[in-house]
């Protein structure tokens, strides 16, 4: 009777619409014995239509199939679904404040699940309502306890116990740990595991880490789509879809360090072509027009038009010398669009040549720049209208024989965008997004007049004005005191989360960068020692040199010059490392 | 421990209810002007009163004593079931009522179980089909129904069915002199019973459907109705075991305070169906003024409310755990 395909979940172009509006569109799922699958998205995505749909409870119209053991679970007459339900599709439901019946023991409860189904005679099924209890860490006097007299995370216990009466071969959890403590959610997330291992599992969830630590393979899903699908590992760890990375950005969590972003707009069921299209920072014309198709790339499948995130800029082997001394040797990066890549190194690495040779202000020896995937040898307006630069002295970088509007316009006048009225339009716009003052006394002014954070935003106000993809911050605020330095960085984040805004953010700070950015780089000598994810590079360093910056950066403790609980020994070495690495380089400066 | 505690608070407080209504009546015709001997047994009584009876009736009741006596006399005439003696009908009170109140506890008694129990099961099987033909018929035909005033809906079936169709009888409990005994006997009772107690429940029946549907449809949108759906239980489970037994527990309550209403409804039926229970007997008592039989009268429904409250409230406790464990 086993044939291929016999036991597994498989769901087919599944659509549900409520009243003509569609809540789950085109879901296509395969899943086999063993395998663990979550569906994130947030509220209203129409994940708990989809487990409602496989429990046979869809209220709306449904098309596309369901199919269990050669068995269509849509249209499988009701009798015959209901005797499925609990033993074969079972579900944990959420630990919601009348999820289990006020008026019945839960012990009666669970041993129900079992005797509904005739599940052999009443005493066994008694006994192993006992004993599944018992497992989940519900003894015998708790057992014969009403819901009342349980705390949140009990009767979630007894819900999971009453899903596993039946040892069903599905079992959809939904928001299994909502409104639990983090103790509790840890033990709950163990008996889940455990009781998941041998069956099809679908964990139906917002918290991004119940699903990372339920699932091995996860699917997001937004507006009833799946946008997203891959190994839960390689999809949280790089994201692909520009919804799945501003989910994980806004997610609190103890594994990524850069500051929580939001994602722009709200969810809209109704949008033609890609549903996530009015939302996302990197849509073309093509993105509202036609709904993309799930395309398979390395086992992530993915529906976009513009094949996931795209890389808006590549450095290929950049090399350069002045004179006998390599400043840069091979240096290969890529900046993805939305994101903040951090270049991180002591004076006198290479950092500030690297961006100088991106902007295209001195050529590299040897190597490429692609600005959207094509090589750049001529930068032409086109290229500037999309890569601007704030540089690291505003005092520097501002001409003091003009005022505020002519520095803020002179972007525009170069480009020869719009009229007269328009330009200066866009200049009060551009100094309103930086929290200036965009009245007439203001734009007259000079720069002497300004204070260096003020300085400082004209400068960036300057290069947004053109609204470019690509922004290239050269220790940016350096020259400032910390709570300015922190209005502007929250200013440039806000800009990111609004436009998708990519920043290749040079600095010497790694306390700073791995605040800010979502991958850091670090440059030693001129060459790339370590490039990775923010969290990854500050919590577990590869290259001594990272470690050795790592111990010098910022802290508030309050034993001054020994950072964490290093041992006298651990001290000993990172001493040696740090005059290997940092006093070397100041020998070679 | 806790859950005997508050059984017996709520014990206690229906022995508090029962102690101020025994003060009452006692105090009550004392305190009226005048004499309370006229107080008591009103003023017809003490015109056929010769003096020997009126020393009697004197010292009986202690009111030549100080009035903690008069208590005293008082507490042991009612622990001796001493309810006075009725002018009217030449007995005790206790007797007369005794007489009557078989008829209307088999009345009132399977009034408030019939309209109860079909009220639940037409609520819930309407309430779990909401909006459909047989929700739709029954909310249209019991609110008309039971916007009728009981004894209104009693004249009416005793038209119809006594005096057109003539296949009920017309007024009484049993065929008088008809000596008839066993099943017989008991089929005669039912036949008698048929037109009061239909009457009854039908006018009843409305509040306890629509508060038993009502609750229904709401307690099938909570969440552990879909819980118990998708362990697999099967429609009447869901209907009955879950949102059923949850929907009760506003009906028993409600029923605890529908009891004076369906009472006093017994009354009035009794009256018009010449039925002779408790009711009828009342009626006979106001108009021959028979104050002592009055009095024992409301005394006795008093206490069947307070008793039949203090059973809903028992009863309440055995449906739902919340009530039992709270303190």
């Amino acid at each position: 009777m086993v044939t291929p395909g016999a036991a597994m979940l498989e769901i087919r172009d599944l659509v549900v619409s409520y009243h003509g509006s569609r809540v789950l569109s085109d879901v296509n799922l395969r899943l086999e014995y063993g395998d663990s699958m979550a569906i994130i998205g947030e509220s209203g995505a129409g994940k708990t239509t989809l487990g409602l749909a496989i429990m046979g409870f869809s209220e709306g119209t449904t098309s596309g199939q369901i199919c269990w053991q050669g068995r269509d679970l849509l249209r499988l007459p009701e009798e015959d679904m209901r005797s499925l339900r609990g033993k074969v599709v079972a579900m944990v439901f959420q630990n919601v404040e009348d999820a289990l019946n006020p008026v019945l023991n839960i012990h009666d409860q669970v041993k129900e699940a079992m005797t509904v189904h005739r599940n052999g005679p009443g005493h066994a099924a008694s006994a192993r309502a006992f004993g599944l209890l018992e497992a989940v860490g519900l003894d015998h006097e708790r057992a014969k306890s009403f819901p009342h007299q349980l705390s949140g995370g009990e009767r979630q216990r007894a819900l999971i116990a009453m899903a596993l009466a039946n040892d069903p071969d599905i079992l959809i959890l939904d928001e299994p740990t909502a409104s639990l403590d983090s103790v509790t959610k840890g033990d709950v997330i163990e008996i889940l595991r455990a009781a998941a291992s041998d069956k099809i599992s679908l964990v139906i969830t917002h918290d991004i880490s119940t699903a990372a630590s339920l699932s091995k393979k996860m699917a997001v899903l937004y507006a009833g789509t799946i946008v997203e699908m891959g190994r839960t590992e390689d999809l949280l760890k790089n994201p692909r879809h520009p919804y799945t990375r501003g989910l994980i950005r806004s997610y609190p969590n103890m594994t990524t360090t850069k500051d929580l972003q939001g994602i722009p707009g709200r969810m809209d069921r109704e949008a033609d072509g890609c549903p996530f299209h009015r939302r996302c920072t990197q849509r073309t014309d093509i993105c509202s027009r036609l709904p993309p198709s799930m395309q398979e790339t390395n086992g992530r499948l993915i529906a976009c038009h513009r094949g996931g995130i795209v890389p808006l800029l590549k450095l290929r082997g950049i090399t350069k010398s002045f004179g006998q001394r390599e400043v840069l040797s091979n240096v290969s990066l890529t900046v993805l669009e939305g994101e903040t890549l951090a270049v991180v190194g002591e004076s006198g690495c290479g950092k500030t040549t690297l961006a100088r040779i991106t902007i295209g202000l001195c050529d590299p020896d040897r190597g490429d720049v692609l600005f959207e995937d094509e090589t750049l040898r001529v930068r032409g307006l086109e290229f500037y209208r999309k890569v601007q630069m704030i540089y690291q002295n505003p005092a520097e970088s501002l001409s003091h024989r003009m005022s505020v509007l002519d520095l803020v316009r002179e972007p525009l006048d170069v480009q020869r965008l719009g009229g007269r009225q328009e330009r200066e339009a866009s200049v009060r716009k551009a100094l309103d997004d930086v929290e200036l003052p965009s009245d007439d006394r203001f734009l007259a002014r000079y720069p002497h007049q300004l204070s260096g954070g003020e300085a400082q935003r004209v400068a960036i106000a300057r290069a947004m004005v053109l609204q470019p993809k690509l922004l290239i911050a050269d220790e940016p605020t350096s020259a400032l005191d910390a709570s300015i330095q922190a209005k502007i960085l929250r200013l440039l984040q806000n800009l990111q989360e609004k436009r998708g805004l990519s920043m290749l953010f040079i600095t010497h700070d790694l306390a700073l960068a791995r605040k800010v950015s979502d991958r850091i780089a670090v440059l030693h000598r001129g060459m790339l020692v370590e490039e990775g994810p923010a969290s990854q590079v500050v919590s577990s360093p590869a290259h001594p040199y990272t470690r050795c910056l790592l111990e010098q950066a910022a802290r508030l403790d309050a034993t001054i010059g020994s950072p964490g609980v290093e041992s006298s020994a651990g001290r000993g070495a990172a001493a040696q490392d740090r005059d290997r690495w940092i006093g070397a380089a100041a020998v070679n400066r | 421990m806790s859950a005997k505690r508050s059984v017996r608070g709520s014990l206690a407080n229906y022995l508090l209810a029962l102690i101020a209504i025994f003060s009452l009546n006692f105090v009550l015709p004392r305190m009226m002007p005048g004499d309370p001997l006229q107080a008591i047994y009103g003023q017809e009584a003490l015109v056929a009163m010769t003096p020997q009876m009126e020393a009697a009736l004197i010292q009986k009741f202690s009111l030549d004593q100080p009035w903690s006596s008069q208590l005293y006399a008082y507490i042991s005439g009612l622990f001796e079931g001493d309810l006075g003696y009725s002018y009217y009908f030449r007995d005790q009170v206790s007797a007369v009522i005794l007489g009557a109140l078989p008829w209307t506890l088999i009345l009132t008694g399977s009034a408030l179980i019939l309209a109860t129990s079909l009220g639940i099961v037409l609520g819930m099987e309407s309430g779990y089909r909401r909006g459909g033909s047989l929700d739709r018929g029954l909310i249209a035909g019991l609110i008309f129904i039971s916007g009728f005033p009981d004894f209104f809906v009693g004249i009416v079936l005793l038209l119809i069915f006594g005096v057109s169709l003539g296949i009920a009888p017309l007024y009484g409990s049993i065929t008088p002199y008809s000596g008839e005994t066993g099943l017989a006997y008991l089929l005669d009772i039912l036949h008698h019973l048929a037109l009061p107690l239909a009457s009854l429940v039908l006018v009843q029946l409305g509040a306890v459907y629509l508060l038993t549907r009502n609750t229904m449809v709401v307690v099938l949108k909570e969440r552990f109705v879909l819980t118990a759906r998708a362990k697999g239980c099967t429609d009447r489970a869901v209907r009955y075991r879950h949102a059923g037994r949850n929907s009760l527990l506003p009906v028993i309550t409600a029923t605890g305070i529908r009891l004076p209403q369906l009472i006093t409804g017994a009354l009035f039926i009794e009256i018009v169906f010449s039925y002779p229970g408790v009711g009828l007997l009342l009626s006979t008592a106001l108009d021959a003024r028979d104050y002592p039989l009055i009095q024992g009268i409301l005394l006795l429904v008093t206490v069947a409310v307070l008793t039949a409250n203090c059973g809903v409230d028992l009863l309440y406790r055995r449906l739902d755990p919340r009530v039992r464990h709270a303190r």
